[in-house]
């Protein structure tokens, strides 16, 4: 007997149930089961470059406050006073030791302890826990290689074991060259009216849409990397790591097909950081696999080559806000993170000419899922069922995870896989009922 | 001269009449003539806006170099247009409906050489579709060049008022 959720992917026909982007139900239920669970991604360590420097951003739908504390450490906090729950920082980003709400002015140093309540002795009798009350911290924070997650799940396995394989591969991005990467200042926010779920799967696995989606800005000077043959049936995979994670790669069998994948503008680049990839990471990552395109479970994506990297915050099952950051190798040139920087805005973004198409095809497909009648019919994910590379360690010794063929749908149902396993578990929520009394009763 | 001066009212008028007609050939969709507007040279920017407090009051606006909304100059604004009218502009096919309402028009400077700059806000409606719709308010710092018998602007500054853009792209121009 299948669970609620599993039963809604079916892997023998490779069929997905549409009510999963469009039913309010299931979207509180991913907030508890999926959002308050999982590691998220609140940024990179180089946008905390100085003590007491902090940004805000979000884990679900709740809001948090990010800080690089006195000792260098770094925090993560819901960005709520603990007496009516106002937001205690209005900010994007900044520099501050505290954070004063604006209501009562209750005020939390930048470690979370209430450090100031107004009235403490003379209207609470200095009776208030102050303790008690300090910001809500999450559970876990940790970075890979300067990728900086949270969890708000205490019983969450460690950052690495959640990424899996998927770390591994990170590499290829995070680890490519000495001193690894840095954001660029400057964040794309934007909404769109779509389920979370359409962007990572589109950006998780879907290499089939770009000759489409993307002909007009590939034939108006657009182009990405890694340069592509026309048409369809060109090698490459995609890479199955697990965990609900995946990503696409073209494969380059030597040197020479490398720097042919490369745009005029990235060739002097690549070649100068080729030879320090392969010694960092190898032949089959630092040369054979050029990465396209990813997404991290649950609500990251990224394009590698594009220096793009997404987190698509959930508002609500018809809501999402994507927000957008550009990558480069710390140790790159100035005019290189410059030229990236301009690759990724006018292809990737709020304006991008790329992205542009790709949302509007998530809209869409969003919208199709609100008709009764529409939802009965599911989403086809078939692409490349039954057709995986049976061998991997045949194309490479060093290959971690399954193998589709480069136009496959394989990331996509281990995506929908893993949502389902993790909707489906039912064991007491990551964060139960912590009203006092509730805690009081735990503790007792 | 101080950095309102007004010029003369000759003047004021005939750019106001430069910049509606600019923002008429944009809703008309007369794009290539719409980039004729624009010299060889452009810088056509609009940084992304930030809410700030306390101390970092005044970094709203990101710099110039850092990651923006729009960083083009007229190679990369000539080929949005090119994929525009490519008819393969998934996102634009249909084309938005937009009314570009320009404002608050003020010569900011007048440089010997006949170079102007001139501010003005911008009030755009969108409809998109069936039911997507938008209004994009700001400002835009321009630099205007004389050309032939009107101008060509050089470099355009554009400040969108939002922080989080509140629609699905920003497929249209400023």
């Amino acid at each position: 007997m299948k669970s609620h959720f599993e039963h809604m992917l079916d892997l023998k026909w490779g069929d997905l149930d549409r009510r999963i982007f469009s039913d309010p139900q299931i979207f509180e239920l991913e907030l508890e089961r999926i959002f308050a669970r999982c590691w998220l991604l609140l940024g990179h360590e180089s946008m905390l470059p100085k003590p007491n420097d902090f940004f805000t951003t979000y884990m679900g739908r709740d809001p948090v406050i990010v800080t690089r504390k006195a000792d260098g450490s770094i925090g993560c906090y819901l960005n709520m006073c603990r007496h009516r729950g106002n937001r205690v920082c209005r900010a994007d980003a900044g520099n501050a030791r505290a954070f004063s709400c604006p209501f009562h002015g209750w005020t939390f140093s930048n470690d979370g302890r209430l450090t100031n309540v107004p009235g403490y002795k003379e209207i609470y009798l200095e009776k208030l826990d102050l303790e008690a009350h300090s910001l809500v911290p999450v559970a876990k924070i940790d970075s890979y290689k300067g990728l900086l997650f949270a969890t708000f799940d205490q019983h969450a396995p460690p950052l690495l074991e959640f990424l899996g394989d998927m770390a591994w591969y990170l590499d290829m991005i995070l680890d490519r060259r000495e001193g690894g990467v840095e954001f660029l200042p400057g964040t794309h926010k934007w909404l769109v009216h779509t389920n979370w779920k359409f962007p990572v799967d589109n950006f998780i696995g879907d290499s089939y849409h770009g000759p489409v989606s993307h002909k007009s800005a590939w034939v108006s000077g657009f182009e990405g990397m890694p340069r592509r043959k026309s048409g369809y049936g060109y090698e490459g995979f995609q890479v199955n790591p697990g965990g609900g994670h995946g990503f696409g790669v073209r494969w380059a069998e030597n040197r020479e097909q490398v720097f042919e994948m490369s745009l005029p503008e990235f060739l002097d680049y690549e070649k100068s950081r080729l030879e320090e990839s392969i010694q960092r990471l190898g032949d089959l990552r630092g040369m054979h696999f050029s990465p396209m395109h990813a997404s991290i479970f649950p609500n990251v994506s990224l394009l590698w080559q594009g220096g793009a990297i997404r987190v698509w915050h959930p508002k609500g099952p018809k809501l999402t806000e994507a927000w957008g950051w550009c990558f480069v190798d710390k140790a790159a040139p100035e005019a290189y993170k410059r030229e990236k920087a301009l690759h990724m805005v006018q292809r990737h973004g709020t304006s991008g000419t790329w992205e542009a198409d790709d949302v509007d095809n998530w809209v869409q497909c969003h919208s199709s899922s609100e008709g009764y009648v529409a939802r009965r019919y599911p989403q086809n994910l078939e692409m490349g069922l039954g057709d995986e590379i049976e061998d991997p360690h045949a194309i490479h010794p060093d290959i971690r995870g399954r193998l589709g063929k480069f136009q496959s749908e394989i990331n996509q149902r281990g995506f929908y896989q893993r949502w389902a396993e993790l909707m489906d578990d039912t064991s007491v929520p990551a964060v139960p009922d912590m009203s006092r009394r509730a805690c009081q009763k735990e503790g007792a | 001269m101080n950095a309102h001066a007004v010029a003369d009212m000759a003047l004021w008028f005939r750019v106001q009449a430069f910049l509606a007609l600019e923002a008429r050939l944009q809703d008309d969709h007369h794009l290539t003539d719409w980039l004729a507007l624009f010299s060889d040279d452009l810088r056509y920017w609009m940084p992304v806006v930030t809410n700030r407090i306390g101390r970092d009051l005044g970094k709203e606006i990101s710099a110039f170099g850092e990651v923006a909304h729009f960083d083009d100059d007229k190679t990369s604004l000539t080929n949005r247009v090119k994929r525009l009218q490519t008819g393969m502009a998934w996102a634009e096919t249909p084309p938005s409906r937009t009314r570009h309402l320009i404002s608050n028009v003020e010569i900011l400077k007048v440089e010997e050489d006949g170079r102007l700059e001139v501010r003005s806000t911008f009030l755009i409606y969108r409809s998109h579709l069936e039911y997507e719709f938008e209004t994009f308010s700001g400002f835009r710092h321009d630099y205007l060049r004389p050309h032939q018998d009107e101008w060509q602007i050089y470099r355009r500054d554009i400040i969108l008022d939002q922080s989080v853009v509140t629609q699905k792209n920003l497929g249209i121009f400023f």
